[in-house]
């Protein structure tokens, strides 16, 4: 087994959204190239032990665990801790799972383009970004070496609509994570609520290294809009960087630097891609393990 | 007469009504139905309105649509002074009309298709939506060909009709599922002349007409 | 590597771009607001954004991911995330050599662009996409000009080819309303330049004589699309 496969079968993935499956029912999916079931199990009393949820690839049951209103799996014989989100425990927070979009791009293509702010006014415009506001001021990046976490911090935006929730205009404020190769969390200006920040997370499970299924989820401060309001603000942004993310050339991220031009605007990005190499995490990389 | 619209964000059928109320500067009132992930259109709530649970449904004081075609026309009809989006007093138009809404239900039944298993994993047979869909994007391309032959920029003459919004939105949304226009010169041509049409609408997958903005004048 | 066909001109307006993948090259090809012509490598150097799906502002094309605009030359001029700086002159999208020649835009992505010479009076009927080799497509298109003639009674000949273009003389119908088709001394002439997209695909971008009239380009569209499925049924049944 190849060195990158083998580092990432040792993370958490998305697989289904809790509630997803009726109890009997099963569907066939697959994680890192490989073929998984997933099955909701009927749980006949409160004293069954049965899990809720068995996971199967090729036959064998797999670790799976909770979270964040999905069911995660980890393939590997070693799991890491899955990363915390503080704010999921947040009782006042509208938690909204979004539902999942398949994509054609790599995994590591897609958390690097949500990390990404200087597309806002041409593929989310008039939403995130509008000409001529198009400038990205200087912002920080740096590695939190308790956490091995990417924190991109003092990034602000102007934003025509930055929520379901805003009336108007507004200069926004944006805290991004990334807390595993394909997992980023990005915290906001929260409209309804200026002391606090919305949570929205981009959870990536790869099915190959150039097609992932994506599950955003998000932890809102908002007592106005609907769900369906909520998830379709979601989906309306998620699908415009779908069209772009199917079609970056090479299928695969480059992480050595050389293939692709960054600026300063990319500081995230450039930090993402050196995490990325100094941990090993080449699955949907282009360069082969060194 | 102002109406709700019960809508999803990435419904092609849906899109087409947003795009022509936008067009004609109509206001309406959006309310969202949970399609994905929330399957709240086969809901008990929902198949009591539209026993077809399917989006759009269109609602005002005294009608009910649940068809876009239908939609567009009842639109179209009551608030298109000009009389060439429903071309009612061209006979020869108007039939083609009507013979190119048919059309456009064939690509919701197949570009519509393979778009919702392409990108939300509806299960689907994939094969043969793909060949269906092709089916249609050539018939339409052979069309367009011809026209503009005869120098005409839409589907029924020199004007578009309900029947371009009609058969737009799944055309133009075909790379979602995974088919490029790259092979299709004719539709290219046509999708953009409605891209640039006053008032045109966006939607996921269907970008502005940035080339429309003004240049950028250098910053050296 | 040979010239080759990749669109017909009349189908790439002003402030228009377009995909073109040729022996599988992916290329953007897009028309200035002034009229110039560019092919260039379907890839930006920023993050690698198809370039096809960018948009043309008067003589620049920009990126559809983050705008980055580039001039004629390919040079980037602008960035917009940083608005004040000049971009490095290291910024550059890859060329490729194009013309246009014969109402049809000719590319060499690895060498000299030297296109098939074709008379100049002639005017675009269209182009149709064939899902066979180009070898199995050329075939199909001089099959037919005797098996199914454009219309009945009448015989095309091919009067010249080569490996990407096939010139055919098409008296077009008999019995056809316009004075074209009764000028017996001055038969319509369509000319066929052909597209190796890659191994099973093929483009063929069909001109015909400027005195062919609309009827006649009507004939020839519907006959392209026959000859197309002449052709698929041929590869579907060696499969
Ligand atoms: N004839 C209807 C068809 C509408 C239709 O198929 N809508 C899709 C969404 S775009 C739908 O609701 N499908 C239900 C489903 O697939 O579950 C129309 O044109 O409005
Ligand atoms: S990828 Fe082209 S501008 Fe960023
Ligand atoms: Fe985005």
């Amino acid at each position: 087994m190849n060195a990158a496969l083998e580092h990432a079968l040792q993370d958490w993935y998305p697989i289904a959204m809790l509630g997803e499956l009726a109890p009997g029912e099963r569907k066939q999916s697959r994680v890192l190239g490989i073929d998984v079931t997933v099955l909701a199990n009927d749980s006949a009393d409160e004293t069954d032990s049965t899990p809720p949820i068995t996971v199967r690839a090729e036959g064998a049951p797999v670790h799976v665990q909770q979270a964040f209103d999905h069911w995660w799996v980890c393939l590997g014989n070693a799991p890491k801790p899955l990363f915390s989100i503080e704010e999921a425990g947040e009782a006042d927070r509208r938690f909204v799972p979004c539902g999942v979009v398949r994509v054609a791009c790599s995994p590591l293509r897609a958390v690097e383009n949500f990390l990404d702010i200087a597309h806002f006014p041409f593929v989310h415009t008039g939403v995130l970004g509008a000409e001529p506001h198009t400038e990205v001021y200087k912002y920080d990046v740096k590695v939190d070496e308790t956490r091995d976490e990417v924190i991109a911090t003092n990034i602000k935006f102007y934003q025509p609509q930055a929520a379901k929730s805003a009336e108007g205009g507004i200069q926004t404020e944006y805290i991004y994570r990334v807390p595993a190769p394909m997992a980023a969390v990005l915290y906001k200006t929260c409209p309804l609520k200026p002391e606090a920040m919305d949570v929205i997370a981009l959870f990536v499970q790869p099915l190959d290294e150039q097609t992932c299924d994506v599950w955003p989820w998000m932890a809102l401060y908002d007592d106005t809009s609907t769900q369906a309001e909520l998830i379709q603000f979601q989906q309306l942004i998620f699908l415009q960087d779908r069209s772009i993310l199917e079609n970056q050339l090479p299928k695969k991220l480059p992480i050595d630097p050389g293939h692709e031009i960054p600026t300063k605007a990319d500081y995230t990005s450039v930090a993402y891609r050196r995490w990325l190499k100094k941990r090993g995490a080449y699955y949907g990389a282009l360069e082969a393990q060194p | 007469m102002s109406f709700t619209l019960h809508d999803y964000v990435l419904s092609g059928n849906c899109y087409k009504v947003r795009l022509l109320a936008q067009i004609l500067g109509v206001a309406y009132t959006v309310k969202p139905v949970d399609f994905h992930p929330g399957k709240a259109h086969k809901t008990p709530e929902f198949l009591a309105l539209n026993p077809h649970g399917t989006l759009p449904v269109l609602e005002s004081d005294n009608t009910l649509l649940t068809d876009s075609s239908a939609m567009l026309v009842w639109i179209a009809q009551q608030f298109d002074t000009t009389h060439t989006w429903w071309p009612t007093n061209d006979a020869h138009r108007l039939a083609l009309t009507v013979q190119w809404l048919g059309f456009s239900a064939k690509l919701t039944e197949s570009i519509g298709q393979l778009r919702l298993h392409t990108m939300l994993n509806r299960p689907a047979d994939a094969a043969t939506l793909n060949t269906l869909s092709t089916e249609n994007l050539r018939e339409l391309e052979n069309h367009l060909c011809e026209q503009s032959i005869r120098g005409l920029a839409f589907l029924t003459g020199d004007q578009p009709t309900v029947a371009d919004i009609a058969c737009f939105a799944y055309s133009a949304l075909s790379p979602d599922a995974g088919i490029e226009h790259t092979l299709y010169p004719a539709i290219r041509g046509w999708l953009h002349r409605i891209r640039c049409l006053e008032g045109f609408l966006t939607m996921p997958g269907i970008y502005e007409a940035h080339e429309t903005r003004n240049e950028h004048t250098a910053a050296s | 590597m040979t010239t080759q066909p990749v669109s017909l001109s009349r189908d790439l307006a002003e402030k228009q771009v377009m995909r073109a993948e040729l022996s599988d090259v992916d290329m953007a090809v897009w028309r200035s607001a002034s009229g110039v012509v560019s092919a260039w490598e379907n890839r930006c150097p920023h993050r690698g954004m198809r370039l096809s799906h960018g948009f043309v502002r008067g003589e620049s094309l920009a990126c559809a991911y983050h705008g980055w605009h580039y001039n004629c030359e390919g040079a980037c001029h602008y960035i917009p995330a940083h608005p004040e700086l000049e971009p490095p002159k290291t910024i550059k999208a890859n060329l490729y050599n194009v013309t246009e020649a014969s109402g049809i835009i000719w590319v060499n992505a690895v060498g000299t662009v030297s296109p098939v010479t074709l008379p100049s009076n002639t005017q675009a009927v269209r182009s149709v996409s064939v899902h066979c080799s180009l070898e199995i497509a050329a075939q199909a298109f001089k099959d037919y000009c005797s098996l199914s003639p454009i219309t009945a009674n009448t015989r095309t000949e091919v009067v010249s080819e080569s490996p990407y273009v096939l010139a055919l003389k098409a008296p077009l119908p008999a019995n056809s309303p316009t004075p074209s088709m009764q000028d017996k001394s001055n038969p319509v002439s369509v000319f066929i330049a052909l597209q190796r997209v890659n191994q099973t695909t093929t483009v063929a971008h069909i001109t015909a004589s400027e005195h062919a009239s609309e009827t006649d380009c009507i004939a020839l569209s519907r006959w392209a699309n026959k000859v197309r499925t002449h052709a698929e049924v041929s590869v579907g049944s060696t499969e």
